[in-house]
């Protein structure tokens, strides 16, 4: 994987009430492009925030169908991946990179 | 929360207070977890945000407004524990504060002067009265009669004669060209009421109907047009009509037409306007010599702050004054610094006696009735006719201008009160002597309840 496309898979943290409850597992949640594999995502956020990961585990939400103006559409998919790290590392997803 | 006194130089007093910052942590987190119950942020139910997040959106904001509210804390307490009364907003100076670190900072506070008990008794003053000279009623009345009698063609065509009135047509030039404003048609002009430019009356006597005459006059230096100041203008003239002043008696008719009853009652309509001149050329002297008394002989130290905040204010009122009609200190032989000095004496003199003024108004509880600012606003309201109900709406909805409606009324009946309790000897003078430099007292007044509100409302 050449080195750019570490810095275009992880999109935005994810910072939900669920996501701060599993932080307490040593798990963070990120958005990450639709394309990208676990072993990318584990790679870019190794790279990126200097931990050890242990697990990642990817889902994709589906956008719903919606309507405007009568005229159905469908929002974007989403793909978010819950890494987990390394025991007693942290990454503080409020203050960004 | 420490305060310590770091020195006091008579109403000057300068403390230092320290507030460690364990208390302000505290205080801080108080604050964070009272937020966190309502917050709403994004991806939370509302209240459910944990509190280390939100102390990471909100936390330099919360750590500000708790300092702000312990530094008001801290001064007040410190104020407080002083026993001072400020004068005016203490100035806070922050002296250090970081993060994790005490809070310290520095508060310069003017005292209050208490100002020494007046006795009132002992307070001698002179009223000056005057009694309305016969004379003057007279010519006031003559006056009147003379600027309503009615005008008349003579029965005889005849040259124009003096208090004749005559009405032309003209045309001024300059040079021979025409100026701004130097033509007219139809001008009623009375020989010898000094209306016109000097000369240009003399020289319509001797004139009849339909003469056409050039008029030659020279613009004084003191006109009022600038580009007119002493020019040479010449003045074609033509007389259209001339007509000879008619008797008239004083009588009841004449007073009838004037809407008054009688001759009497105009005669005492008359004599009514003198007395309420004078009346208020009596007061004022009476409240100037009150005043200067009180001045002289209770000196106490007063604020230096307060006092520079009118100087200010008397200041850039001069300064404005000065600029619009183009002075400079020098057309007054004298110095910058000099006037200075003059005026910040006036207003040590207008701060003490409103301090002053204000002290004996409420130990000896002058109060403001209602009734009474009912009264000015009523006056006020005259003042606008037509907008009435306007004027009463804006002091209902601005106590501010209310306040300063109340100030002069405060002021007058604090007067009064101390007129009444010292030794006041009436002394009668001639009009001329009680009506001398009362136009300058008038100023004075105004800015004296101006300080005496000040003092109040802090």
């Amino acid at each position: 994987m050449n080195q750019e496309r570490i810095y275009d898979i992880i999109l935005a943290p994810v910072v939900t009430e669920k996501s701060t409850r599993i932080s307490e597992l040593n798990q963070v949640t990120f958005k990450v492009r639709g394309d990208a594999a676990k072993p990318e995502i584990r790679q870019a956020v190794e790279k990126l925030f200097n931990v050890k990961v242990t697990a990642v585990n990817t889902m994709v939400t589906k956008g719903k169908t919606k309507r405007f103006k009568g005229k159905a559409y469908r929002r974007s998919d989403v793909k978010k991946a819950i890494v987990t790290l390394e025991a007693g590392q942290t990454i503080d997803v409020t203050t960004g990179i | 929360m420490q305060v310590t006194q770091v020195s006091a130089d008579g109403l000057k007093h300068h403390l230092k207070v320290v507030v460690p910052a364990a208390d302000i942590e505290t205080k801080v987190a108080e604050r964070l977890s009272a937020l966190a119950k309502t917050a709403r942020l994004p991806g939370f139910r509302p209240g459910k945000a944990p509190v280390s997040l939100l102390k990471k959106q909100y936390g330099r904001s919360v750590t500000g407004e708790i300092l702000e509210k312990s530094i008001d804390e801290g001064s007040k307490k410190a104020i407080a524990d002083n026993q001072l009364r400020p004068a005016l907003q203490p100035k806070v100076e922050v002296t250090s504060f970081d993060e994790g670190k005490d809070l310290e900072f520095e508060l310069h506070v003017e005292n209050l002067p208490t100002p020494p008990e007046v006795d009132l008794a002992a307070i001698e003053l002179t009223r000056y009265e005057a009694e309305i000279p016969a004379e003057t009623v007279q010519k006031a009345l003559d006056d009147i009669v003379k600027a309503n009698r009615p005008y008349a063609e003579p029965a005889e065509p005849r040259p124009a004669q003096q208090d004749d009135r005559v009405t032309i047509d003209f045309a001024g030039k300059i040079d021979g060209v025409a100026f701004d404003g130097g033509t007219g048609k139809d001008m009623p002009v009375v020989i010898g009421s000094g209306m016109l430019v000097p000369g240009f009356e003399d020289q319509l006597v001797g004139t009849s109907v339909g003469e056409e005459k050039v008029i030659e006059v020279t613009f004084p230096e003191d006109y009022g047009a600038e580009n007119l100041k002493g020019k040479a203008a010449t003045f074609d003239i033509k007389v259209t009509k001339i007509e000879e002043p008619g008797l008239v008696q004083l009588d009841d008719e004449f007073a009838k037409k004037l809407g008054q009853e009688s001759v009497d009652k105009l005669k005492e309509a008359v004599e009514g306007r003198f007395a309420a001149e004078y009346g208020r050329a009596t007061r004022m002297k009476l409240k100037r010599a009150l005043l200067d008394v009180l001045a002289d002989r209770y000196p106490f130290e007063v604020p230096p702050g307060m006092v520079e905040l009118e100087f200010d204010a008397i200041w850039n009122q001069l300064t404005a004054e000065m600029q619009r009609q183009g002075q400079t200190f020098a057309d007054e032989n004298k110095s910058e610094e000099e006037a200075k000095e003059e005026y910040r004496k006036i207003a040590e003199r207008r701060v003490r006696l409103g301090l002053l003024l204000s002290d004996i108004g409420t130990k000896n509880e002058v109060k403001v009735e209602n009734k009474e600012l009912q009264q000015a606003m009523i006056a006020q309201a005259q003042r606008f006719p037509g907008q009435a109900r306007q004027v009463f709406e804006f002091y209902q909805k601005n106590p501010a201008a209310l306040e300063q409606l109340r100030a002069p009324i405060f002021e007058d009946k604090v007067v009064d009160f101390i007129v009444e309790k010292a030794k006041v000897e009436t002394q009668k003078v001639s009009p001329e002597e009680l009506m001398k430099e009362v136009d300058e007292d008038e100023d004075e007044m105004l800015d004296v309840a101006e300080a005496a509100d000040e003092t109040r409302s802090s």
